[in-house]
Order: C-alpha cells, then structure tokens, then sequence
C-alpha cells in the first residue's frame, strides 16, 4: 500500500470524543473519517485518533479527532486526553437517559482538564432508534443553552447530521483561533509552546540508523 | 469488575504503565488499578491545589503563584537521557506520538563553591576552567578511548579486558588527577557515590558513552530531554498504549487488597467488595507492604521560583549536580530545574528540586548546600520517603513488586527494573531495538 505524505493543510486542530461508554462515539468518528459503521457494540479498543481534512472557511483544516481507547468506562481518562484540544464532542445517546444525565460530569471534567477556551459540543446520538428515544430534544437544547454549548442530534448509523456536527464544531474552534491568532503576536502552531521547540524524539539520527527505511509494497 | 483476567496491575505509577503497555500489547488481558483518582501514584506531576493539599494540609494555594492548573510539579523528578533505555522504550512502543520533549538546557556541576557548565561541545571543553590545560590532553585521550570502545570489537579494547580491570585502573592508566576523575565520574558517568571505582570498568565506559551519545542525539545543551507538561504525562502516554490494546483502566479504587489461595499463590484481587480473578499481580511496593523491604531513604525540597537558578545563563531548566566528596557526604546531591518553558508553571515561574540518598532526619539542614543555589524562592517544601525493594519470591506467589523511585537524576535505574521485572512477568526478554509501529506498518502492507 502506497504511503502518501501528509497532506498540506493551515491548521491541525485537536477534537476530543467523551461521554459514557457505549453511546456511540466511535462510530461517529469512524463515520465522519473513514465513512464506516460497526454494529457490535464493543467497548472501544485498537482506536488511536483518526484525521480528516477538509476546508472551513476557505482555509485546509486537518481534524485529528480523538477517541477514548475505552478508558471512560470506570471513569478512567487520563488528563492527558485534554491536553491540547481545542474541541470537545460530548456525545450522550438519546434512548438512554443516564448517559444525559452524566453530561454534567463530563462537563466537570472538561472543566478541570481542558483549556478554558474549549469548544464544546453536546451530541444527542442513535436518533435512528425513534421508538426507543428517552432524552426529548427540548430537555437536551434548553441544557446545552444554559450551559453554553452547541448542540445537536446525530445519527451515526444513518450518517445523518454527522458531517455537519464536525462540521460546526471545527468552523467554531476556526472562529476562535483565527480571533486569537489577530490579536497575538503567537503563531498558532506554537501557542502550547512558551519558547524554544520541541524535538522529535522518534527521528532516528543517521549514526543511530539500524534498519534501512521500508520501501512502499 | 467481577471476571478474570491475565494480570491485575496496581498503582499506576511509570513503571506499572509501562509494564501494563507491554504486557497488554503482548496480547495479555490487563486490567490495571489505582487507589488514587488521578494516575501516576508516587511518580504523578501535582498542580498546585494538590501540592498543597499534600504538603501545606489546605486546598487554597497562594493566589500571587498563579492558576493552579499551570503546575504540574513532579514527585519524582528526574530528566530523560535522549539516548538512554526510556527513549528506546517510548520509541519501541510508539508513545512518542502522545507527548512533546525539549532538550534540557543545560547541565552543571558543583566544584569548591561553585558551579560549572559541564561541557556540551569542544569549544566549551577547550574554555572550561575544570581541566587545566594539560588535563584536558589527558582527559582528550581518555575520552577518545571511551569513544572507540565497542565491547564486540576486541582491537579496540587497547588490552584492557573491561570486565577485570577496574574504573580506578583505567583512570591511572589516562594518569587523571583527582578533580577530574571526581567530575568524569560523577557529572559524565551519573554515578552517585564512589563506589564504582573498585567496580570492573565496563559500566563506567558504558555510561559515559551513554552521556556522549545522548549529548549528540538531539544537540541541545544538555544530554537530557524533559516532557512538556512534567513527568505525570509518560505513565498516562502508556496507559494509553495499554488501554488502546484492551487494558482496562479504574481509578479511586479503595484498598486494593491482593487475595492468596491456600499455597500463597495470588489469585484475585479486591476493591470495594468486587474480586477481579487473576494469575499474576504486579504493583509497587505500596500495594504489598508485607512483601517488601527497606533499603533507604530519599530526601527532598520542592521549590517554586521567579527566577532562573544564579549562573546559569538564564536556563529554563537544568541539571546541577554537587558530587559526594565536594559536600563531605556519602553520595551526591542533584538540583533539577524546570519551568514555564516546558509548561510545567506559570510564565515566569521555575520549579526546582533539590533530592539526595537521606544521611539525616534533618532536610532542612542536610539539603542546604542545593538549596543555598537556588536564590531566593517563593514556596519550599520538602519530603522525605523510603525505598523499598520486594522480597518475595515471584515463582511462589506471582507477585511482581517494582522497586522505589532512586535519587537518581534519570531514567536508567528505573527501565532496568521494568525490564527485568516484564522478563521474570512473561519469561521473554524485550528487544528494544525493534520498533512496533513499523513492525505492525510491514505487517499490514
């Protein structure tokens, strides 16, 4: 499989998928990068983060959206996760009222972990199971109001709202950076660094090289 | 909770994440537990309410030091050697991907009352007032050996068999005076205490050829590399590692107590009324305290700055290490500083820490040699801990205790546990020179 290089894009923006385990975070991240949906319904393993790009506003964006890896599951994320997001998709399943009801501790944890600048969106998924749904629309849009979040209902399995959920929520951290970026003299690529740079520590120097560099198949 | 597992790991310090990344790579059910709600145990970076909460008994922090959560203060500070076997384990499992370094600035060491840049080029060496002229030909020599030196190649090894022949041998051998032997072995080689120079040669070669190597591999201005946002982010990067091939994560799991059948083998273990089964259980020492014992005690200051340490250049952060004999002590004393610079504080503020073996009950009065460095300081708080070493035997009960964290101002100690301790877990020895994500890369192709 031919490797191509990574494409070209102005700004990589970090998303971070939470919520209660189960309610379908994984399949909008693999519907919204790889166009796929998985039935069985295990808890979420082998997911890294997964990139799309694409173009808000005229600008390349590339989205590095990140999933849990399972570790929500006994409320085990690491603050890690947080590090560096500039979004945040805070996903509850509509035919399953705690998983709203436990929003407000996701928010919490947002809160105390992410960047105070953080955009969040609030994701009412499985709106494909209408005979099933628990949590109104109303009761979640009032929250999301007073909470000061954005929201929306998706579907993962239909791919309905999808696209525009990460849609929205990148053209609105889009929004902010380029606000900020106007009145800092930062770059934005070197916001989360105060001075100096960062190395790449998986760069092999050439006295350090071993194994020749794999050839594409 | 309730099901079984391969292994249960407690504590979720850097050697627990480490070794639940491995092992869960491996293919092995893991699930991994911590009393605490935050990772990291012992090895955490606090922020400022938490390092309150721990060493002042309150939550309300000084509100001139800045917002909390700019802090991440590490419990164990120690920086990374860029060449040494924690980089080849970060770039082994691909965890680099989830964090960011910067070299360290700059390295120092304490001579007569003073600090010295120790020499990260050959101009520097040439300028350093630590060798006089002739020394330094000397010293040259003797470094060009070391440099040569390669354990597989006979001819280099110029007659010396390194296994026999002892470091103060090799030493005489160069004709090194005592200045130079002192700071050779204690700011190049890392060695702690001067036990080393009655000891065969090969690991003091080995360890200044792991400092040279180290200095050349990113050529910052120390041989050290640091993590941007503090030493809590390496356990939580292989907890991840872990969790991405199926570990389980549980934090705030109250008195995790390993539960033994009637032969003393570890089969379980209990949280809050549930049992997990299991057939090994690896932890550090906190969680099998009747299983391990004392082997010595580490002492520490903790200390928030607004300034860089005096006669640094103005580093962001460093390395300052004051060898045993300049103090009149049994080993050395370590200062390590870091700042804003690596997101570890607010802008402008330095976290500095000044460790050593513990020779006294008194901190205070036994750090203030480290502490007299540093300058004015803003906060200070100190700590003290005991190391432990497991006793049990790990074929009779399959328990896999870590050793405690040393006074050491690096990583080296602490892989060589995590290995040999994943050897004796799995009965299989890691190579560390094989990169998993390229193996798994060939593998899809």
């Amino acid at each position: 499989m031919a490797r191509r290089p990574d494409e070209e894009y102005d700004y990589l923006f970090k998303v971070v998928l939470i919520g209660d385990s189960g309610v379908g975070k994984s399949n909008l991240l693999s519907r919204f990068t790889r166009n796929e949906f998985c039935l069985e319904s295990k808890s979420t393993i082998g997911v890294e983060f997964a990139t799309r790009t694409l173009q808000v506003e005229g600008r390349t964006v590339k989205a590095q959206i990140w999933d849990t890896a399972g570790q929500e599951r006994y409320r085990a994320i690491t603050s890690a996760y947080y590090r560096g997001a500039l979004g945040a998709l805070l996903v509850y399943d509509v035919t399953k009222p705690t998983t709203f009801e436990n929003v407000s501790r996701w928010l919490k944890e947002l809160r105390d972990h992410a960047d105070s600048n953080i955009v969040i969106m609030l994701i009412g998924n499985k709106t494909d199971l209408k005979h099933l749904r628990a949590v109104a629309t109303e009761d979640a849009q009032s929250y999301a109001e007073k909470e000061g979040l954005s929201f929306i209902e998706t579907s993962a399995l239909e791919a309905l709202n999808v696209e525009k959920a990460f849609q929205t929520i990148l053209s609105e951290v889009y929004r902010i950076i380029s606000k900020k970026s106007i009145s800092s003299d930062q770059t934005t690529a070197n916001a989360n660094i105060k001075e100096g740079q960062t190395i790449d520590v998986a760069a092999t120097s050439e006295s350090n090289a071993k194994k020749p560099c794999c050839s594409s198949s | 909770m309730d099901e079984e597992y391969d292994v249960i790991v407690l504590g979720t310090g850097l050697k627990e994440c480490i070794l639940s990344g491995l092992l869960s790579v491996d293919g092995l059910k893991v699930l991994h537990m911590d009393r605490n709600d935050y990772y990291g145990g012992e090895s955490s970076s606090l922020n400022l309410t938490q390092l309150w909460k721990r060493f002042r008994g309150s939550d309300t922090p000084e509100e001139n030091l800045g917002a909390s959560r700019e802090y991440n203060v590490d419990m164990i500070p120690k920086f990374i050697m860029a060449n040494g076997l924690l980089v080849q384990t970060l770039i082994h499992t691909d965890v680099t991907k989830y964090l960011n370094f910067k070299a360290v600035d700059g390295s120092f060491v304490y001579k007569k009352g003073k600090i010295y840049k120790v020499p990260a080029t050959d101009v520097e060496a040439l300028k350093s007032p630590l060798m006089g002229l002739f020394e330094k030909r000397r010293a040259r020599k003797f470094f060009i050996y070391v440099q040569d030196y390669d354990e597989k190649d006979p001819k280099s090894h110029e007659g010396l068999d390194l296994s026999k022949v002892t470091a103060r041998e090799i030493i005489s051998k160069y004709g090194l005076e005592d200045d130079t032997i002192d700071f050779i072995g204690h700011a190049l080689a890392l060695h702690n205490d001067d036990d080393y120079l009655d000891q065969p040669a090969i690991d003091f070669v080995k360890r200044i050829k792991l400092y040279a190597e180290s200095l050349a591999r990113f050529q910052g201005g120390s041989p050290y590399i640091y993590p941007l946002y503090g030493l809590g982010e390496l356990p939580q990067a292989f907890a991840r590692l872990s969790a991405v091939y199926g570990g389980t994560y549980m934090l705030n799991k109250p008195e995790c107590k390993v539960e033994f059948d009637g032969s003393g083998k570890a089969i379980g273990v209990t949280s809050a009324g549930e049992t997990a089964k299991c057939k090994k259980v690896v932890c550090d020492p906190s969680y099998l305290s009747e299983k391990v014992k004392k082997v010595g005690k580490v002492t520490r200051a903790v200390c928030i700055m607004s300034h860089p340490i005096p006669d640094t250049n103005d580093a962001h952060s460093v390395q300052i290490i004051l060898p045993q004999k300049q103090l009149g002590r049994k080993s050395d004393m370590y200062l390590f500083c870091c700042s804003y610079a690596h997101n570890v504080a607010p802008k402008g503020k330095y976290i500095a820490f000044v460790s050593a073996e513990a020779e006294t009950d008194n901190p205070e009065e036994e750090l203030k040699p480290g502490i007299e460095l540093l300058g004015p300081t803003d906060e200070i708080f100190y700590h003290s801990y005991d190391t432990y070493v497991p006793t049990n035997i790990q074929e009779e009960d399959n328990c896999f205790i870590s050793a405690t964290y040393d006074a050491t101002t690096h990583f080296e100690s602490t892989v060589v546990d995590v290995l040999d301790m994943y050897t004796k877990i799995t009965g299989k020895t890691l190579d560390l020179s094989v990169d998993l994500s390229a193996a798994s890369a060939a593998a899809e192709n």
